[in-house]
């Protein structure tokens, strides 16, 4: 049985500051304490108490759009009856550009003061009370989701937290194995099916997974060892097996002292902050909350997985081929990224040989697959971008065309007399087209103008784009003018040269971009959530560490796709981009692997710097105008021909149970997440109900 | 305090165009574009300042100003110290939105305390020669809601911009000092058993 060891008394947490004061959300901290008084509203948590020696809790605070964590581990000074601690943060767990409270605050104190035997009444937790003298070592690891959604209730995110949550007596602990992902993760087994295991485990004897995204790992090792023998298993060295002598399990806070620990609290005491960083390990379990319960986790067939990628980015073909006598399971297992070559623009002459007597556009197959390896000419680009954009028919012939084009013609004009002959009278009364009206003002004003196209206080290239984005509002009022659409007008508008042209080419692509303006932004929701899947198959580990920095949800690449990298390029290049994404090759959705090639190009830097929220935004706003188009695209192919030829193979376990070197599926780290859409893929089953049970992510709250 | 360097956290709001972007440009940088793109996303740019003896950091965030990109700003409101409320003085209907934008701050940012929050309202492009919001309707709006200090600036020709600034960095200051006079800190209690044992927090 679990022998709790822990505070008794009252802790009050008192975190002062210069400027705000801070709230406890509220909360069970798995078995640690739980809050009993403050108000429950917003601006810091408590995530858990660690009860291995003195006691450490993790605080998060808000800051600007992000948490924050700050550990701090309480020492001890003075006598029992009443107990000061003063605590630092954790330097590179606060975002110093955010420590509002936290860092740079002298005044924020952690006081911890034993009640009188008899005032305790007001006990908080039910449950066999802790035995006096029980100082045993009692490991409670709480698990941090960094997802939080907004609007559910600091209750429901508690008992989120507490689900992972699980305490076990060292003594009940069978073994120990190390495993390996990029990260260290450790995975506990117990003895045996033990009602120990507090909270949502179920009755497995394996406790869910302790992740040390950075780093830790063996600091949490040392400090099991204090208490008890790890040894290899003889089969497998990873795995530790966990004896506890009698000597350990019974130390207690004082013989602590007399150990290594001594110096430890000693030193805590002079120096908090030193001895904070190099003492203790940091678990960051972060579970992907929302996602699933372990066992959900378990399997995935490769036809999900690939069901899975395809649904992001449709034309994707991936191989699906199993080996025989095994099923997949979790991961995409990326092999070497293949080297790709781009190939020079299409020139006049190759765009004229694809074009017959009529007029037609032939072997348009090939066309759009040279397109997409080199881009066009600029000469090419006028006409092409035409039948790339869909204005023309691939097929159609001269004649056709040119009868389009007048019958087009008169639809525009039309269009643009209708605001035209708009008087100011009646303008008055309309206040929508008066708010389309000033803000096209406003922003034809403000867009590309060191173009030579825009340049200039008179420029006709300004009232084209003006006149064009207002007869777009007539043409779609619903819509009517978005900040972000005279970005997407004006390259096409500077290729075209032609009023009518650019019209008709705007409105094809706004047929494909006109989600990302709509009022409840869905295509940028969408593209956000798909990108993070993407992203979180493709790497996972540094998926992990945005989401640990609250950017799982990759807030910064907004820009990126409300306009499809307008402004992240030089004008140039993102002709170039476009004209190579309007193929449609090699799958759709091609712009989010450009996303993907960015981001595999900024994180090292991102992860090396330890950058926060914050500076992630920063970093990834300032890499407009740096980026090199053709090395981008370059990278975007490569991943691409790496998930087409992955077999989504990963991890293996033998179909017919048969002996298998991979990790049993117990000793898994948590997977990809799932899919974020409901349904189809998860029939209810025994994961599907818990499934079923959580919110689906497409539903997960506007960042961060 | 005054050997520290303090961070904080300003905001621009205000309708499309009023020149939020040129303002933080203009005080940052020291310079002014005219054709300065408009904001897509959020933005934000630090400066470091001193003001009355006080070493201040300021974090200054920028915002699209679009109805439509709410969503996509409001997240940002969280831990603002404080909030720039920007019109243009030759903008009667940036003007007029100043209580949206006020409304919106304090309900995303969720403010405690609305009526104390430091907000600092600004009447940009005083260089204009088309004024159609005068100067005493702006002051009587700031003093109805709130006695905000008002500012006239100019990105364009740095007129105010640094001493709004300043004043927004005041304004905060003062509010900690009356913060920590009168504000006990908020408590959290946790309770436990109370145990007979000398050990403790083990």
């Amino acid at each position: 049985m679990t022998k709790t060891s822990v505070c008794r008394g009252t802790l009050t947490v008192q975190l002062k500051s210069r400027r705000r004061s801070f709230r406890a959300l509220g909360g069970d901290q798995g078995r640690g304490f739980r809050i009993l008084g403050g108000d429950q509203g917003r601006g810091f948590r408590i995530l858990g108490g660690d009860q291995g020696r003195g006691f450490r809790i993790w605080v998060e605070i808000r800051g600007g759009p992000s948490w924050f964590r700050v550990e701090f581990d309480c020492g001890v000074s003075g006598q029992d009856a009443e107990i000061l601690v003063d605590y630092r943060p954790l330097e590179d767990s606060v975002d110093p550009s955010n420590m509002l409270c936290a860092g740079k605050d002298s005044s924020s104190v952690v006081q911890w003061s034993q009640c009188p035997p008899a005032g305790g009444s007001r006990n908080c937790r039910d449950g066999p009370e802790p035995e006096p003298q029980s100082s045993e070592t009692e490991w409670d690891l709480v698990n941090a989701a960094t997802y939080r959604r907004r609007g559910g209730s600091a209750m429901s995110r508690s008992q989120d937290r507490s689900r992972w949550a699980f305490s076990a007596a060292v003594g009940d602990l069978r073994s120990v194995t190390v495993k390996d992902e990029g990260w260290t993760f450790l995975i506990l087994q117990l003895k045996e099916p033990s009602t120990s295991c507090s909270t949502s485990c179920s009755t497995s004897s394996t406790l869910p997974p302790l992740h040390f995204h950075q780093g830790g790992s063996r600091e949490f090792l040392d400090s099991l060892r204090r208490f008890a023998l790890l040894s290899e298993s003889a089969e497998d060295e990873a795995c530790l097996l966990v004896s506890t002598p009698n000597r350990a399990l019974s130390q207690s806070f004082e013989n602590l002292l007399d150990d290594n620990n001594y110096s430890l609290v000693h030193k805590f005491r002079r120096d908090p902050y030193v001895t904070t960083l190099g003492s203790f390990s940091k678990v960051t379990n972060y579970i992907l909350e929302a996602l699933r319960g372990a066992e959900e986790a378990q399997q995935r067939p490769p036809e999900e997985v690939a069901d899975l990628l395809g649904d992001i980015i449709p034309g994707l073909e991936i191989n699906q081929q199993e080996e025989p006598g095994f099923e997949v399971i979790t991961r995409v297992d990326l092999g070497v990224r293949p080297p790709v070559s781009r190939a020079a623009p299409l020139s006049p002459e190759d765009w004229r040989r694809h074009r017959d007597a009529e007029g037609s556009m032939v072997d348009t197959q090939r066309l759009r697959h040279a397109v997409f390896k080199g881009g066009l000419c600029h000469a090419v680009r006028k006409e092409a971008w035409k039948f790339l954009l869909g204005f023309y028919p691939w097929s159609s012939t001269l004649e056709e065309r040119k009868s389009l084009h007048r019958a087009k013609t008169d639809e525009y004009f039309r269009m643009k007399l209708q605001w035209k002959s708009v008087s100011e009278e009646q303008e008055r009364r309309n206040s929508r087209l008066r708010d389309y009206r000033s803000l096209i003002e406003k922003d034809v004003n403000r867009t590309d103008r060191t173009n030579r196209f825009y340049e200039g206080l008179d420029n006709p290239g300004l009232v084209l784009l003006h006149d064009v984005l207002m007869t777009y509002c007539m043409y779609d009022f619903d819509l009517g003018y978005v900040q972000g659409m005279s970005d997407l007008l004006s390259p096409i508008l500077y290729v075209m040269e032609s009023e009518v042209d650019a019209f008709w080419c705007f409105v094809s692509f706004m047929d494909q971009m006109h989600q990302n303006f709509e009022e409840q932004m869905q295509g940028m929701k969408t593209q956000l959530i798909q990108l993070s899947t993407l992203l979180r198959l493709l790497d996972l580990s540094f998926w992990n560490y945005l989401e640990a920095q609250d950017s799982g949800y990759l807030y910064f690449c907004f820009r990126w796709l409300l306009i499809r990298f307008k402004r992240e390029l030089s004008f140039q290049d993102v002709l170039r981009l476009w004209e190579v994404l309007w193929t449609g090759l090699p799958c759709q959705n091609f712009h989010l692997l450009v996303c993907c090639s960015i981001l595999d190009s900024e994180k090292q830097k991102i992860m090396e710097e330890k950058y926060g929220f914050n500076e992630i935004l920063k970093h990834i706003n300032e890499l407009s105008m740096k980026l090199d188009i053709e090395e981008i695209l370059q990278k975007a192919e490569g991943i691409y021909e790496q998930i087409r030829s992955c077999k989504v193979l990963g991890l293996l376990r033998s179909r017919n149970g048969a002996a298998s070197t991979r990790p049993a599926q117990a000793e898994r780290p948590p997977p990809p997440a799932r899919p974020r859409r409901s349904g189809r893929l998860h029939p209810p089953g025994p994961g599907g109900a818990a499934a079923s049970t959580r919110p689906a992510q497409a539903e997960r709250p506007p960042p961060p | 305090m005054t050997t520290k360097t303090s961070l904080l956290k300003v905001i621009l709001l205000g309708d499309g165009g009023v020149g939020k972007s040129s303002i933080m440009n203009r005080y940052v940088t020291n310079k002014f574009d005219a054709h300065l793109f408009h904001t897509i996303g959020v933005e934000f740019l630090n400066k470091d300042l001193e003001v009355d003896g006080h070493q201040v950091t300021l974090q200054i965030w920028d915002t699209a100003g679009q109805e439509r990109f709410r969503s996509l700003r409001t997240p940002f409101y969280r831990g603002s110290d404080c909030c720039l409320l920007t019109f243009s003085v030759d903008d009667n209907q940036s003007f007029l939105n100043l209580g949206n934008w006020k409304k919106e701050f304090i309900y995303y940012a969720d403010v405690k305390e609305p009526e104390k929050f430091p907000f600092v309202v600004l009447g940009n492009k005083l260089d204009v020669t088309e004024r159609q919001v005068s100067s005493e309707e702006a002051q009587q709006w700031c003093q109805e809601n709130g006695d905000y200090p008002y500012y006239e600036t100019s990105a364009k020709d740095a007129t105010n911009v640094a001493v709004a600034f300043e004043e927004a960095v005041r304004r905060v200051l003062a509010m900690d000092e009356r913060t920590d006079h009168l504000i006990p800190t908020d408590t959290v209690k946790l309770h436990r058993k109370p145990r007979s044992a000398t050990t403790c927090c083990s």
